[in-house]
C-alpha cells in the first residue's frame, strides 16, 4: 500500500480499475460510461486502463451506459460505471431495473445539483432521488473513505445474500477535483480482499432463460419482499466485510454511520460528505470549550439505519440535520427520514437546516450559527434555509 | 496549517501550480489539498486555486478565506482589497516586470515577490505568446520566496513529468525573483461586503448583459471583412453582380437597376447574351447549381426604372468612333461625367455588332433600341452613316478634346476551299447582317457552317429560320472546345442543327446535286498556346467524307482592321500613337483588346472613360485594387440548402426554329413570390456581409448589436470565442489575436 496524492475522481478511477482487474480469474469486468462535468476524469481514466478480461465501453448516453452495465452484470461480469447529476436523471429508467434486476453494480454518483438553473457544484439531489430505486447508498467524506468503501460496495453488492446495486458517492469538485494524499490499494490486496463475481441468476447457453418478464402481482410481491429482506440483511453483511477489510489492508474504514463525542451529548448534528469533516471540527473546537456536543455522520443512506442512529445519538435532547439536498413540499431528505426515526424519541428537539445548496460553501461560522440557534430553540420549525432566507 | 490562494486566468496553469506546491510539500512527506474553484471553463476566465500544507490529516474542505500567502499569476486581476484577509506575515508573489517597490501603495507594509514569469515562460515555448503557461516558472519562484531547496520545486515537477524548458523556467525563476518588505502599515480594510444582490429566476430584472464583464478574458477578437464576390471579380464589364442580385433578392428591380447603370448602360443586352463568367465563378457551383445571374440582370433590367439622364455640364467635347458596345459604354461613361460627346457611327443604324451580328430571336431590336435612345438622352449628339478614314480621324483630334476609337472587329477571316464554289461561300457576319436587313430565304438548301463561336451557332439558326433543309456546324475540336455559349449550342441541337465535331473542311467541289465539302476527320492531341487541345488529322484509312451541300457560311473569327490609325500605329496600353498631333486618341472594345463579348467591351469603355477624365481632369476614377477573392474555402456551404435554379421560359424547339420571335423570355412571372426573387436568394453573398444574422444569433453570449448596415461587437463582454466566425457561411468575420 503506497501513498498517492490524487483527486478524488482519480483515487475512485484507480479503485475501480483494481476491482475489475480483480475478477480476471473469473468472467472479467465491464463498464459502460459516459462523461459528464465533474464525473468526467473518472471516464476518462477507466478508458485508458487495460484489463486483462473486460472492458470499457463507450456509449452514447447515460441510460445506453446502464443498459450495457446491465447487459454485463447480467453475462457474470464484475461491473461498474459512474455518472452526476442530469447524467443520472437520464439513467433513472435503467437505474431501476438495474435495481430490480438484483444486479451487482457498483456506481460512484459524483454529486452535482440537477439543473436548472445550470449549476455544475455539489448538492446531493441527485442521487437521493435513486432513494426508492432498490440501491444501497453510501456517502463518503474524503479520498480514502472513497477507495475503501468502493471496495466494500462490490463485497457487499455481490454478495449472494444481498445481490443489489450499490451507489457509492462523493461531493462534486470538493472531493471529485481535489488533490489529496489517499492509500490506494495494491493490486494484490485487492485480489486478495475481492472474491470471484458471481451473478447466481446470469444468463448462459447452458440454461437458458428470460429473466424480468411478467409476472403475476403476487409474484411481484415477493420480488419486492426479497429485497427488502436483503437490504436488512446489509448491516450484517457489511460488519464482516469491514473485518476482513482491516485484514487486508489494516485500516478500518466506516461502515454504516460515525459518531463522534455523542456518549454524553446534549446536542447532536448529523451531516455527511465532506460537510461532516468540516463538522467534526467545530465539534471538536467546542467540545474543547466545554460544550456537551457530538456529531454523527450518516454514510449509509439505503438501507437507512435507524437502529444504528438511534444508538448513535444517545441520550442527546436536541438534534440538528444539515441537508445538502432538498425535496420541494418537504424538507431536507435526511431528515425526512431521522424524523420518521425519532418517532420513538418525542423528547428530541429535531431541527432541519437546508444548507450549500448549488455548492455553496459551508463554513465552520455557519456550522456555528447552526448550533448557536438549535441550543437556543423551545421548539423545532418547518425546516430552516440557512442561505436563502438570510 | 499553511493556506495558499492563487489567482490566475484559465489557460495559465494556476491548478496545476496548485498540485505542484501541493506535490513538492507532499514529497516532504507533508499532508496536503490542492484545488480549485471551477466555474467558466475558458481560457482566460478569472479563477482560484487552493493549497493546505499541515502536519497532520486535513479535514477542512472550505475554500481558503483567510491564506497565509496569495499567488498572483496576472496583474490585471489585482484589485483593491485582494490581500486584506491575508496574514500580515505572509508573502504576495505577482507574476509582473515590476519591481516590488511599484506595489508600495497597494500593498504597503507586506512582503511582496515580483517575477517576470510570462517573459521566461514564452522565451521557453511554455504555451502560446498570448496564452503562456506560467504555473512551472511561478513555481521556481514559490521555492525561492518560501525558502526551499530549488531541487524541492525539481522533484515535483519530475512527479508530474514537466522536463525541459519546465525546469528551465523554474531554475531562472528561483534565480531572478525579487523580493522586498515594502514599508509603512498593513492597511486595514472592512471584511469585503457580502452584499451582492442574488436575483430569482423570476425577476423581472433578470436579462441584459451579466455583471461579470468577460471581455477580459479574450485572446482573440472578431473582425469583419470585405471581399470581392468571385461573380464580380468575373465580370468582364465590372458590374457589381452580388449587389444587383442582391436588390432583386429584396424584390427591388429599381436599386437593381441603379447598382447595374453604375458600370454598364447595357444591362437589358448583357442579361440576354452575356456568356456569364459569373455565373462560371459562382461558388455555387461547388455546391449545386450557378446562380442564374444572366436571367437575374435580364429580369432587373426589363423590370427596374432608370433615373432621370443627366445632360452635359462641363462644356469639354470629346469624339466616341464606332457605336458597338465599347463605343455606348464610353459615350455613358463620359456623358454621365458631364462631357458633351459626339458618336460617329458608319452604319445607319447604332449598335454595331449588336445590331449586325447578333440575331433578333437572341436580342429583340426593341430591347436594343431603348438601352441604346436612354444613353443617347445624356445629350450625345450622333453621325451615323459615314465611314471615317485616317484622315477623318486625324481631324476630329483637332476638334474634339479627346477622341476614342471602338470600331471592333472589321476583317473576317477566311479560309481556301478552292474555287469550285466561290459564289456560294460566304461569311457569317455578313449572312447575319443581310438575314437582319433583308428577306433572305434559303428554302429547301443545304447549309454548312464552319466555325465554332457564337457567330457559327447564331448564323446555323438564322439559316434554319430563313428556310434552310438542313444545317450542319462543321467544327474542328469537340463541343466541349467550342467557344460559343453553352446554352446557345444546346439549343440549335434541340432545334435540329446538326453538329459535327472533330471535321476540319479541305475542298468543295461541285457534284450532281450541289456541292461535295470534302472534310477530314480529326483527333484531339496535347493542348496548344490557347490551352485547348489540338486538332490533328486523324491519319487512318477513310478519315476522309464528303459533306454534300448548297451553301457554305464561314464564322471562323474576326481581326481588326486598324487603317483608320496613323500608319505604323501599334495600341498599347497607355501607350501614345503615333503621327498625332491634336488630341489624344484612346482604343478599346474589340478593336483593341480581342475579347469578343459585350461585357468586356462595356468595361473596357468604361476604363476608357475614367481615362479620358484623368487626362483632361486630373481627377482618378479608377477603384483601388481589389479585395481578396472569396474563394470556395471562404464559403461554409453546409449551412445552405440544396435548392435546384428557378425555372425560365423559353420557346419549344418547333415553334421557333422557323421564327425570330426571341428564344428566351426569362423568369415566369404569375407567382406570388416571383422566380426571379427566389433565384436571387440563392446567392450565397461570398464575402459580404448580407447581414443575415447568423453571427447575432450563433453568440453564445449575446453581445453583437446591429449597426446600420451590419454589425457592433461589444468589445466589454466579448470572450474571443470565434463561434461568430464559424457561424458566418460567407468569410465576412474572422478572428484575430489580440
Amino acid at each position: 500500500m503506497s501513498k498517492s496524492l490524487v483527486t478524488g475522481n482519480l483515487a475512485a478511477a484507480r479503485t475501480l480499475a483494481a476491482a475489475g482487474e480483480a475478477n480476471r480469474a473469473a468472467l472479467g469486468c465491464c463498464a459502460g460510461a459516459y462523461p459528464i462535468t465533474p464525473q468526467t476524469e473518472i471516464i476518462e481514466h477507466l478508458r485508458g486502463c487495460e484489463f486483462s478480461k473486460g472492458r470499457v465501453v463507450a456509449v452514447e448516453s447515460e441510460h445506453s451506459a446502464m443498459a450495457v452495465c446491465m447487459g454485463a452484470s447480467l453475462a457474470g461480469a464484475r461491473t461498474f460505471t459512474a455518472s452526476s447529476s442530469n447524467g443520472l436523471a437520464y439513467m433513472v429508467e435503467n437505474i431501476f431495473a438495474a435495481g430490480y434486476y438484483r444486479l451487482p453494480i457498483v456506481m460512484i454518483a459524483v454529486n452535482r445539483t440537477l439543473g436548472p438553473p445550470w449549476n455544475i457544484w455539489v448538492d446531493q439531489g441527485d442521487s437521493l432521488m435513486f432513494r426508492d430505486a432498490a440501491w444501497l447508498q453510501f456517502y463518503c467524506d474524503s479520498h480514502q473513505d472513497l477507495a475503501d468503501t468502493i471496495l466494500l460496495a462490490f463485497r457487499v453488492a455481490e454478495d449472494e445474500q444481498i445481490l443489489l446495486p450499490v451507489i457509492v458517492a462523493m461531493d462534486g469538485f470538493v472531493t471529485s477535483h481535489t488533490t489529496m494524499v489517499v492509500d490506494l490499494p495494491d493490486q494484490a490486496k485487492v485480489d486478495a480482499y475481492l472474491p470471484k463475481c458471481n451473478v447466481p441468476h446470469r444468463l448462459s447457453h447452458a440454461h437458458p432463460s428470460t429473466i424480468g418478464g411478467l409476472t403475476w402481482p403476487r409474484e411481484t410481491e415477493l420480488h419486492r419482499h426479497e429485497i427488502q429482506q436483503s437490504m436488512e440483511r446489509v448491516p450484517a453483511v457489511l460488519a464482516t466485510a469491514i473485518d476482513e477489510f482491516e485484514l487486508v489492508f489494516e485500516r478500518r474504514p466506516a461502515g454504516i454511520l460515525e459518531a463522534k463525542c455523542t456518549e454524553d451529548a446534549e446536542t447532536v448534528v448529523i451531516a455527511c460528505n465532506t460537510m461532516a469533516r468540516t463538522l467534526g471540527d467545530v465539534v471538536k473546537a467546542r467540545r474543547e470549550g466545554g460544550e456537551k456536543i457530538g456529531m454523527v455522520r450518516t454514510k449509509m443512506f439505503r438501507p437507512f439505519p435507524r437502529e444504528e442512529l438511534i444508538a448513535a445519538i444517545g441520550s442527546a435532547k436536541r438534534v440538528a440535520v444539515l441537508d445538502r439536498n432538498h425535496s420541494p413540499g418537504s424538507g431536507g431528505i435526511f431528515w425526512q427520514e431521522i424524523a420518521a426515526t425519532l418517532r420513538e424519541r418525542p423528547d428530541v428537539l429535531l431541527q432541519d437546516y437546508v444548507v450549500g445548496l448549488g455548492g455553496g460553501d459551508v463554513t465552520p461560522a455557519m456550522i456555528g450559527e447552526i448550533i448557536d440557534d438549535l441550543n437556543q430553540r423551545s421548539q423545532s420549525t418547518a425546516p430552516i434555509w440557512k442561505e436563502a432566507a438570510a | 496549517m499553511m493556506e495558499i490562494t492563487i489567482c490566475g486566468r484559465g489557460g495559465q496553469g494556476g491548478v496545476t501550480l496548485a498540485k505542484l506546491i501541493a506535490t513538492t510539500y507532499f514529497l516532504k512527506g507533508k499532508y496536503v489539498q490542492a484545488f480549485g474553484v471551477y466555474a467558466a471553463e475558458r481560457s482566460g476566465a478569472p479563477l482560484q486555486a487552493f493549497v493546505r500544507i499541515d502536519e497532520k490529516e486535513i479535514t477542512n474542505h472550505n475554500q481558503v478565506y483567510a491564506p497565509n500567502h496569495i499567488i498572483i499569476l496576472d496583474r490585471t486581476l489585482i484589485v483593491p482589497g485582494i490581500a486584506s484577509t491575508m496574514n500580515p506575515d505572509g508573502w504576495i508573489i505577482i507574476n509582473t516586470p515590476d519591481t516590488p517597490d511599484s506595489f508600495g501603495e497597494l500593498f504597503a507594509g507586506r512582503r511582496v515577490a515580483t517575477l517576470d514569469a510570462t517573459s521566461i515562460a514564452v522565451d521557453n515555448g511554455l504555451g502560446t505568446r498570448t496564452v503562456p503557461i506560467v504555473n512551472t516558472t511561478i513555481a521556481g519562484a514559490i521555492a525561492k520566496v518560501f525558502d526551499l531547496p530549488c531541487d524541492e520545486v525539481l522533484a515535483a515537477l519530475e512527479h508530474f513529468n514537466f522536463g525541459g524548458s519546465n525546469v528551465k523556467s523554474a531554475e531562472q525563476a528561483y534565480a531572478h525573483v525579487q523580493v522586498a518588505t515594502l514599508p509603512g502599515q498593513i492597511e486595514k480594510l472592512a471584511d469585503s461586503a457580502n452584499g451582492t444582490p442574488v436575483t430569482s429566476l423570476l425577476d423581472k430584472t433578470v436579462g441584459g448583459m451579466p455583471r461579470i464583464k468577460t471581455g477580459s478574458w479574450a485572446t482573440r477578437k472578431p473582425e469583419r471583412q470585405h471581399l470581392t464576390p468571385p461573380c464580380n471579380q468575373g465580370c468582364p464589364a465590372g458590374n457589381d453582380v452580388r449587389g444587383f442580385v442582391e436588390a432583386v433578392g429584396k424584390d427591388d428591380c429599381d436599386l437593381a437597376m441603379s447598382i447595374l447603370l453604375e458600370s454598364s448602360p447595357l444591362p437589358g443586352i448583357c442579361g440576354r447574351v452575356c456568356p456569364g463568367p459569373c455565373m462560371d465563378s459562382c461558388n455555387r457551383n461547388e455546391f449545386d447549381e450557378s446562380v442564374n445571374i444572366r436571367d437575374i440582370e435580364r429580369h432587373a433590367a426589363d423590370h427596374g426604372a432608370k433615373p432621370a439622364p443627366t445632360k452635359p455640364w462641363r462644356g469639354i467635347h470629346i469624339g466616341v468612333v464606332g457605336s458597338g458596345p465599347a463605343g455606348l459604354s464610353t459615350v455613358y461613361h463620359l456623358a454621365r461625367l458631364g462631357y458633351a460627346v459626339t458618336l460617329f457611327e458608319g452604319d445607319q443604324e447604332l449598335g454595331g455588332v449588336m445590331r449586325t451580328g447578333i440575331p433578333a430571336y437572341r436580342l429583340p431590336r426593341e430591347v436594343l433600341d431603348g438601352e441604346i435612345k436612354y444613353i443617347l438622352e445624356h445629350g450625345v449628339q450622333v453621325h451615323a452613316g459615314q465611314f471615317l478614314s485616317r484622315d477623318d480621324l486625324l481631324r476630329l483630334t483637332h476638334e474634339f478634346a479627346a477622341v476614342f476609337v471602338a470600331t471592333g472587329l472589321q476583317d473576317a477571316r477566311t479560309l481556301d476551299l478552292g474555287n469550285a464554289g466561290a459564289d456560294h461561300i460566304e461569311q457569317g457576319i455578313a449572312f447575319l447582317d443581310r438575314v437582319r436587313a433583308s428577306d433572305v430565304r434559303l428554302d429547301g438548301q443545304r447549309v454548312v457552317v464552319i466555325g465554332g463561336g457564337n457567330t457559327a451557332v447564331d448564323a446555323a439558326r438564322s439559316a434554319l429560320r430563313v428556310g434552310a433543309k438542313t444545317v450542319h456546324i462543321v467544327y474542328r475540336r469537340t463541343r466541349n472546345e467550342m467557344p460559343a455559349i453553352t446554352e446557345e449550342i444546346e439549343e440549335s441541337i434541340e432545334e435540329g442543327i446538326i453538329l459535327d465535331e472533330l471535321v476540319m473542311p479541305l475542298r468543295l467541289a461541285k457534284n450532281s446535286t450541289g456541292f461535295a465539302l470534302t472534310c477530314q476527320r480529326m483527333i484531339l492531341g496535347k493542348p496548344d498556346d490557347s490551352g485547348r487541345p489540338r486538332p490533328e488529322p486523324d491519319v487512318r484509312e477513310g478519315s476522309q467524307f464528303d459533306l454534300s451541300c448548297d451553301r457554305i457560311i464561314l464564322a471562323l473569327g474576326q481581326s481588326m482592321d486598324t487603317s483608320i490609325l496613323p500608319e505604323g500605329s501599334a495600341i498599347h496600353e497607355e501607350g501614345q500613337l503615333l503621327g498625332l498631333t491634336g488630341a489624344p486618341l484612346f482604343a478599346g472594345g474589340d478593336f483593341a483588346t480581342n475579347e469578343g463579348t459585350v461585357s468586356a467591351a462595356i468595361g473596357s469603355g468604361r476604363r476608357a472613360a475614367w481615362h479620358i477624365h484623368r487626362t483632361l481632369s486630373g481627377e482618378d476614377l479608377f477603384p483601388p485594387p481589389a479585395e481578396p477573392t472569396a474563394s470556395p474555402d471562404y464559403i461554409t456551404t453546409h449551412v445552405f440548402a440544396h435548392d435546384p435554379r428557378q425555372k425560365t421560359i423559353m420557346l419549344e424547339p418547333q415553334t421557333r426554329r422557323r421564327s425570330f420571335a426571341e428564344v428566351r423570355h426569362g423568369f415566369a412571372e404569375e407567382r406570388e413570390i416571383q422566380p426571379a426573387v427566389q433565384e436571387a436568394n440563392r446567392c450565397f453573398s461570398c464575402g459580404v456581409c448580407n447581414t443575415c444574422d447568423r453571427c447575432l444569433e450563433y453568440c453564445p453570449e449575446g453581445i453583437l448589436l446591429r449597426d446600420g448596415d451590419g454589425y457592433r461587437f461589444d468589445a466589454s463582454y466579448c470572450k474571443g470565442c470565434g463561434v461568430c466566425a464559424t457561424a458566418c457561411p460567407r468569410g465576412v468575420i474572422y478572428m484575430t489575436e489580440l
